[in-house]
Order: C-alpha cells, then sequence, then structure tokens
C-alpha cells in the first residue's frame, strides 16, 4: 500500500504570437520550437506509456493563448512549413557531416526525429495536437487545466476584479468548446494568487487551483500539513502548494538535473555556427540567425571547447535522475506519513516547455520516471488533483496569502521599473470595459461585434508575458509594442462604440488579426 | 497652480530619483520629472501651450529599448505636437481623471500612480486660493489593518513628501500583513491636510507563518516549525528564525518561473566571460556536372542530380586525408568514367 502520492504539474503556455500581415514572423517561431521540442514529444511519451500498459498520472495546464495558437489553420500551415524547411536542412547536415561521424550521427537522429514530428503532426493529427492532449485526458491519465484567458496577471488586477472574472469565464467557455466538459482546475497565471480571487474561480466552477508554498506556508489559521495536504478556501475551493524539494532539483540551474554536464548544450545551435550563406534559407528570412533546434555538443562543462553530444550516455543519465527523483520522494513521502499520520501529496510543478526546450531530455526524464514509478517500488502513487479530492474530501479551512512563484515569490517581476507604466492604462482599460457592459446589456448587429473585438483586445493586452519581456526580454521593443497596440485598438474602439460610430472595415480587420476567442461574450467583463 | 502649468506646457524628462527628504524617515523611490532638462529638449522648437482637457494634451513616447532602474527611458512629447499621432501610436499619459491606485509589490513595498485633473485644481485654487502656492504635495499612507476605514478610524498614518511632477511611487510601508489606504493630497503650511484623492485598500502578505491557529486543525510550534522545513526543502532541526531567512533566501534563488514567458532568453546561460577569441572551421565542396541521366556515386553513395546533370555535394572537412571517387554510368550502363580527388587537410 502506498504511503503517500505524487502530482507532477506541466504548465504549458505561450503568449498569443500571431502575425497574418506578415509572412515570416521572429516570435511565432516560439510556438514552432515548442512544438518540435516539447508538445510532440510530450505527447509521444505519454502515448508509449499507454501503448505499453504503464499506469500514470499527469496534470497539465494548458493555457487558452496555446490551445488557440496549437488549433490555428494559418499556424498550423506556417508550423508545417517550417518543420519541411527542417527536414530539408536535417538532410543536407546529414551529407554535410559524413566525415564527422560523432555529428553525423547527431544529424541522422535529428532527421529521424524531425520526421516523426511530421508523422505525428499531420498522418496522426492532422494538424491539430490538442486532439492529442485530449485523448490522453479522456484515457483517465491526463488532468487538463485551464488557465487565464491570455495568462492576465491576477495579482495586478486588484481593482479591477472583472477582468479576473473575465479572464477566468473567458478561458472555461474555450474549454469547454475545445474539450467537451467543464475543467475542474485552473493553473493561475504565474502562480500568482490574491486572496479573493478564489470566489471568482467559484463562480465559473473550478475546484482548485496552485499556490507556490509560501501561499499556503502564509496563509492563516496555520496549515496543519504544510504543503503535504491542500487546503480549502473559505469559498470551497480547494488549493494545492508546491513541494520545493521535489522543484529544487529539476528547476536549479545550479544543482538542477538539466545542468548536467552529459545534456545537450542549449546555447550551440547551428543556426548561429554554419556559414552564412548555407544557413541563411533556415533562419529568419530577414537574415537574422535564429535557433533551428539542431544542437551538436553537450554542456561539457564550464568550458567554451564543447564536446559532441552523445544522446547514449544522456540518456542513461536521465535514466539514472529518473532514479534518484523516485529515491528522493520515496524518502520524503516515508518521512512525512511518519510524521504527519497521513499520506502527503508532493505537488511538483514545472513549465511545460523546460522539459525539451531548455532541457532537451527533460521528455526522456519524464518517461524514466512514470515507468520506474509504476514498476519498481510501492511507496509513492501518483494522482491528480481531482482524484485526490474525491478520495480526501476533508481538508483544513484556511485563507492562502497573496504569492506567486516569480522571483522573490510576488509581484516586482510584473511590477518594477521596467513596466510599471503598463498599469495605469490598463486599469483604466478594465474600467472602461466594465462601464460599457454595464452600457449596453443587449447589444446587438456591429455594436456587439465592437464590444466582442474590445474585450479580446483588453484580454490581450493583459498577457503577463509582456511585462515579463520588458523586465527580463531579448525582445522588449515587441512586447512594448503589443502591449500598445491592444490599448490603443481597445481605446479606440471604446471611443467608436460610445459614440456610437464604429467603423465597420476597421472591425473587420482587427477581427481578423486578432482572431481569438471566437465564442467570446464582452458581458464576461462583470 | 503655477507648477501644474508647467507641467502641462512642457516637455519634461522623467527620471528616477531617490528622495532622502521624506516624513517619518521612510525610504521610498519615485520617477520624479526633471522640469529642468526639459527644456533642452524642446530648445528648438516653438511649443505653445494647449489649454484643452488634459487627455490631449500630454503624450509621452514610451521608450521603447530596455530600460534600467536609474535611467528611465520616458519622454513627454510636447503639448499639442504631433497629435496625429496620438491615436495611432501613443497612449494617453493621463485620462483626466482624479484617482490614486495602490498595488501591493510585496510584504513591504506598495507602488502607487495617480493623477489628478484640471478641474480639481480649479476647484481647490478657487476654495483656498493662494495659499495653495506654498503647499506641499504628500501622500498619506493610512493603517486601516482590521477596520472598514471611513476617513477617520485608521490606526495609524505616515506622510511621504513628493515632488510636484511626479505621478508614480514606490512605498515603503515596512510591516507585512496589514491594511493599507493612500491619500495623495496637499499639506497647507498651518499643517491642514487636503485630500486630492483616495485610493483603494490593499492588504501586503506576511512574510512568515501566521500567528493564527486553528483549533480543529490544531499544530505544535515544534511540529510546525518541523513542517515548514520540510515544505520549503530546508530539512527539519532548524528554528523559527533560521527558517524566515531561509524562506527569503530561497524565494531569490533560482527555481522560480522562467522558461515559459522567456522563450527567446536563456534559463541558465552561464556568464560569458568570454575573452579574444578565434574560431576555424573547413568545409570542403564538390561538384560537378554529367549527363543529366547517368547514375552518380560519390565515396559509393548514390547521389541525386540536377535536370540539367549537374550536382554539387558540400561537406564538413576534418584533419586527415579524404579519398573521393566520383563514379559515373551512363543510363545505358555502358558508359563509366571515375575521378577521385583526394584532399589533405592539417590544422597546425
Amino acid at each position: 500500500m502506498e504511503k503517500g502520492y505524487l502530482c507532477i504539474v506541466l504548465h504549458g503556455h505561450l503568449p498569443y504570437v500571431r502575425h497574418p500581415e506578415h509572412e515570416d514572423f521572429l516570435e511565432e517561431d516560439w510556438l514552432y520550437e515548442a512544438i518540435t521540442e516539447t508538445y510532440i514529444p510530450l505527447i509521444n511519451v505519454f502515448e508509449k506509456l499507454i501503448d505499453d500498459n504503464i499506469d500514470f498520472r499527469i496534470t497539465m495546464g494548458l493555457s487558452p493563448t496555446l490551445i488557440t495558437m496549437l488549433m490555428d489553420p494559418l499556424l498550423q500551415r506556417r508550423y508545417l512549413k517550417h518543420l519541411e524547411s527542417l527536414i530539408e536542412l536535417a538532410t543536407k547536415e546529414v551529407e554535410r557531416t559524413q566525415w564527422q561521424p560523432e555529428f553525423h550521427k547527431l544529424a541522422l537522429m535529428y532527421l529521424d526525429k524531425f520526421k516523426l514530428t511530421r508523422h505525428v503532426f499531420v498522418d496522426k493529427y492532422n494538424r491539430n495536437i490538442i486532439q492529442a492532449f485530449k485523448n490522453v485526458q479522456d484515457a483517465g491519465k491526463l488532468e487538463i487545466m485551464t488557465c487565464g484567458a491570455t495568462h492576465g496577471f491576477f495579482p495586478l488586477m486588484h481593482v479591477c476584479r472583472e477582468s479576473v472574472r473575465a479572464q477566468v469565464r473567458t478561458a472555461v467557455d474555450q474549454y469547454k468548446n475545445v474539450f467537451g466538459r467543464p475543467p475542474r482546475g485552473i493553473w493561475l497565471p504565474e502562480c500568482g494568487f490574491n486572496p479573493g480571487d478564489d470566489e471568482v474561480l467559484k463562480e465559473s466552477g473550478l475546484r482548485f487551483f496552485f499556490v507556490d508554498s509560501h501561499g499556503i506556508l502564509h496563509g492563516s489559521p496555520r496549515p496543519k500539513y504544510g504543503v503535504f495536504a491542500p487546503v480549502y478556501c473559505k469559498s470551497g475551493v480547494a488549493c494545492f502548494g508546491r513541494d520545493i524539494e521535489s522543484s529544487k532539483q529539476v528547476w536549479s540551474a545550479v544543482e538542477g538535473y538539466p545542468g548536467d554536464y552529459n545534456y545537450r548544450e542549449f546555447y550551440r545551435d547551428i543556426g548561429f555556427e554554419l556559414d552564412y550563406e548555407y544557413i541563411k534559407p533556415y533562419i529568419h528570412s530577414d537574415g537574422i540567425r535564429v535557433n533551428t533546434g539542431m544542437k551538436y555538443y553537450k554542456i561539457t562543462g564550464e568550458t567554451d571547447d564543447k564536446q559532441a553530444y552523445v544522446p547514449e550516455t544522456a540518456m542513461q543519465k536521465a535514466a539514472d535522475q529518473a532514479g534518484n527523483f523516485m529515491f528522493n520522494r520515496e524518502k520524503q513521502v516515508e518521512a512525512l506519513y511518519d510524521m504527519l499520520k497521513k499520506k502527503p501529496i508532493i505537488i511538483s510543478p514545472y513549465d511545460a516547455e523546460l522539459f525539451g526546450h531548455w532541457w532537451y531530455e527533460g521528455p526522456d526524464w519524464l518517461n524514466f520516471l512514470m515507468r520506474k514509478i509504476a514498476c519498481d517500488q510501492k511507496t509513492i502513487k501518483m494522482i491528480t488533483p481531482s482524484e485526490y479530492l474525491e478520495k480526501y474530501p476533508s481538508n483544513q479551512v484556511i485563507t492562502p496569502s497573496m504569492s506567486t512563484w516569480g522571483y522573490k515569490g510576488y509581484n516586482e517581476v510584473w511590477l518594477e521599473g521596467s513596466n510599471d507604466w503598463i498599469y495605469r492604462h490598463l486599469h483604466k482599460a478594465s474600467d472602461r470595459m466594465s462601464e460599457l457592459v454595464r452600457s449596453y446589456p443587449k447589444a446587438g448587429g456591429i455594436t456587439l461585434r465592437a464590444l466582442n473585438q474590445a474585450l479580446r483586445e483588453l484580454l490581450l493586452a493583459q498577457s503577463s508575458d509582456w511585462a515579463f519581456i520588458m523586465k527580463t526580454g531579448t525582445h522588449i521593443p515587441y512586447a512594448v509594442k503589443r502591449t500598445k497596440d491592444h490599448l490603443l485598438r481597445f481605446n479606440k474602439l471604446y471611443h467608436n462604440i460610445k459614440s456610437r460610430n464604429v467603423n465597420e472595415s476597421w472591425l473587420n480587420d482587427l477581427e481578423y488579426t486578432d482572431n481569438i476567442f471566437p465564442t467570446i461574450d464582452y458581458r464576461f467583463h462583470s | 497652480m503655477k507648477k501644474t502649468a508647467v507641467k502641462k506646457s512642457k516637455s519634461t524628462k522623467i527620471s528616477k530619483a531617490k528622495s532622502k527628504s521624506v516624513a517619518k524617515t521612510k525610504k521610498t523611490i519615485s520617477r520624479r520629472t526633471n522640469v529642468k532638462s526639459a527644456a533642452k529638449l524642446v530648445k528648438n522648437k516653438v511649443v505653445k501651450p494647449v489649454h484643452s482637457s488634459v487627455e490631449t494634451e500630454v503624450f509621452p513616447a514610451l521608450a521603447e529599448g530596455k530600460q534600467q532602474v536609474g535611467e528611465s527611458k520616458f519622454f513627454r512629447r510636447p503639448a499639442g505636437v504631433q497629435v496625429q499621432e496620438r491615436d495611432t501610436y501613443e497612449l494617453p499619459a493621463e485620462y483626466g481623471d482624479t484617482r490614486i491606485v495602490i498595488q501591493v509589490r510585496d510584504p513591504y513595498w506598495i507602488y502607487s500612480y495617480w493623477e489628478i485633473n484640471a478641474d480639481k485644481w480649479a476647484g481647490l485654487r478657487q476654495e483656498f486660493g493662494d495659499v495653495l502656492n506654498s503647499a506641499k504635495r504628500m501622500l498619506r499612507i493610512y493603517d486601516i489593518t482590521g477596520v472598514i476605514f471611513n476617513g477617520n478610524n485608521f490606526n495609524s498614518f505616515f506622510d511621504i513628501e513628493i515632488n510636484d511632477c511626479a505621478s508614480t511611487w514606490y512605498i515603503n510601508v515596512g510591516t507585512p500583513g496589514r491594511s493599507y489606504c493612500v491619500d495623495i493630497g496637499l499639506l497647507l503650511s498651518d499643517g491642514k491636510f487636503i485630500t486630492l484623492a483616495r485610493s483603494n485598500c490593499v492588504t501586503t502578505p506576511l512574510d512568515g507563518p501566521s500567528s493564527i491557529t486553528d483549533e480543529e486543525w490544531m499544530v505544535v510550534e515544534d511540529d510546525f516549525n518541523k513542517l515548514y522545513g520540510l515544505s520549503v526543502g530546508l530539512g527539519v532541526g532548524l528554528s523559527s528564525a533560521d527558517i524566515k531567512r531561509k524562506i527569503t533566501q530561497r524565494l531569490q534563488s533560482d527555481i522560480s518561473s522562467g522558461a515559459i514567458s522567456s522563450f527567446g532568453s536563456p534559463v541558465k546561460k552561464m556568464d560569458q566571460k568570454r575573452g579574444f577569441w578565434l574560431v576555424v572551421n573547413t568545409e570542403l565542396i564538390v561538384y560537378g556536372a554529367t549527363e543529366p541521366d547517368a547514375k552518380v556515386t560519390v565515396q559509393g553513395r548514390p547521389i541525386q542530380l540536377n535536370k540539367e546533370g549537374t550536382f554539387s555535394l558540400r561537406f564538413a572537412l576534418p584533419d586527415g586525408e579524404q579519398t573521393i571517387p566520383v563514379k559515373a554510368v551512363s543510363s545505358d550502363g555502358g558508359e563509366k568514367r571515375v575521378i577521385t580527388p583526394i584532399v589533405n587537410k592539417k590544422t597546425i
């Protein structure tokens, strides 16, 4: 009999980047890289586990922006074009590396992987890989959560709770349309929780969410079981807290698994290294060198003199680390079981894109971990939040503390010198949206379209990604532009609606460009 | 009133500055408008002050470059200039409201932004007249923990003097787990405080465990400390003081989220303190032509000919000798040619 539970959570999210007005748009590559390196490899792992009759459980947040992009015909078409070009490059690489056996082997590996990716993307799922995630969910192995509609950062929407509501309602509405049933849980964007937001979740029928460890540990009254059991908010919505020990093993850049010297080096991509004329057709059309996804070196050590990547050694390492992770969880669960006189639940959340994109061997590590847990031990059992709550419906009631999983644990990443200017405008737009909803309780015709589009623009402006990039990123002008574009579009719509003078051809353009959430209802913002 | 007029009619550069002359020794950081340096920006332009509503007057061209604390690059465009751009490119600096909003940054700091519209100023001027000229602009921070604030029932308050052109301020409230409300107002020389706008209320989070325990879910102090240590991955046997210090370190460590939004930026890139460097690689191009329908092999491997019968192969060239037999056989199998380049590469 098991002594405790392990709940692995992967949060998949990318901001909405879709530019039909440009043939080749640099930031759209984020999606293409993530499909090739993270989403499809994860799907392959899950399917193989099911084929092999390995019982496993995993919980995933799929943000509504990511779902929309993965289901968008334009982006699907562009991704396929991108993938075809990768296959062409890999084919050339197989030839070019013929006299370098250590690289030749890798070129062949990439070629095989890209071809398999095309097979999964085109033949198996007809370009819609959301179907694959849905299948795994329907098989009872995966629990898919929703997220804020555009990953808006809730703690800084404190003064406009209608916007929190719109983020949640829009997300739940999309989930129902896509997965054919309502979501039970939500991954709060950036794990950002502000006490009271649970009421909004409850209104939309959500039953659980996650916070970082201090969200529960600093909650009031004191949590009897720390982060090793969920708590209920006063609203009755359950809250699970992140376990730090298991997070650190994977996340930490210094001591974490992904830093192993045998693993693939992220920063040595042939897109930056090979002869310019040769690589030019496979980088950005403006001639800017970008990552192609083909990388030939291992981390090697703290040196610039990198050695060739050896997949077999890396796989062995991933298997060892999966074993190490499992062993540590067993010890952790045993100690906690003795101490708490109760089966603890260990919550280990990670960004999905860490697996495969940043940590190339991540999906393999997960694969080994699932198999080992199913076959090699009896102390821990994998579980989803819904299963846990069904089994243990009685939990302590506390008010979790305001918290995020950002640097320093609170809101500073999204509220500091580089990005604090946005809130004056975002809050004003939220106020204006609420005003519109009050003024037009039953809009129709072009006013209805304009109101719905206004909410789309507001939601898009609210993506936490823009503030995040302004602070940390290498795409700052893009993030500033997106914030301004959506706010300006919103403001213009607001004035147009108020003056009953909506420019229809301009509205058509907007509906075409910012086409997210086709079934949105502007009254979500109330 | 004079000072506001300056703000509206001039282009001003806003920069970050530390204010040391604040009440009650609270440290604050603000973005301050530097009126003097602004003059340089508009030196060569004839700028007429425009007397319309605020929203149509001031437009910041938000810098799109990377900004760092201490060198904010926000500019205000001269009033009335480039009105054409307003709808298309720039957000208004202000919206014609009288409003102050506060937001929690962390257990110790709150951030505030505000704007006071022209009507409000006009009303005040009418009411108070010249007294306003010597008034100091203040933020008054009320501790309203545990009360429903009606303007008088605060637990305590402190003031921060702000410069007249600031429109945002980071306030160090110091104590976690308390509720706050902030007035922006004017302190007259006789000590009277006039509220211009009152903010929303916020509560800062605790920076450690709650002192409140639950009868039904009772946990003794020692057990809780042990559990707390385990929860944050620090193991057992730490004192509460240790734990508090450690969790602060933990929150500042590198296991926070990062990969998601930063798809284009590094998660674990090592600090590259690379000195002068040089990389040299060599590649060899083998190309040629034959009859378009011939069968060609290079080093024994069949290759695809272009339509006109040409071919071009590119190889990374390692050190050593490469023997590269190129063999062409005519489509009927009757003719055969072999040419064998031998390449010797040596790196010294």
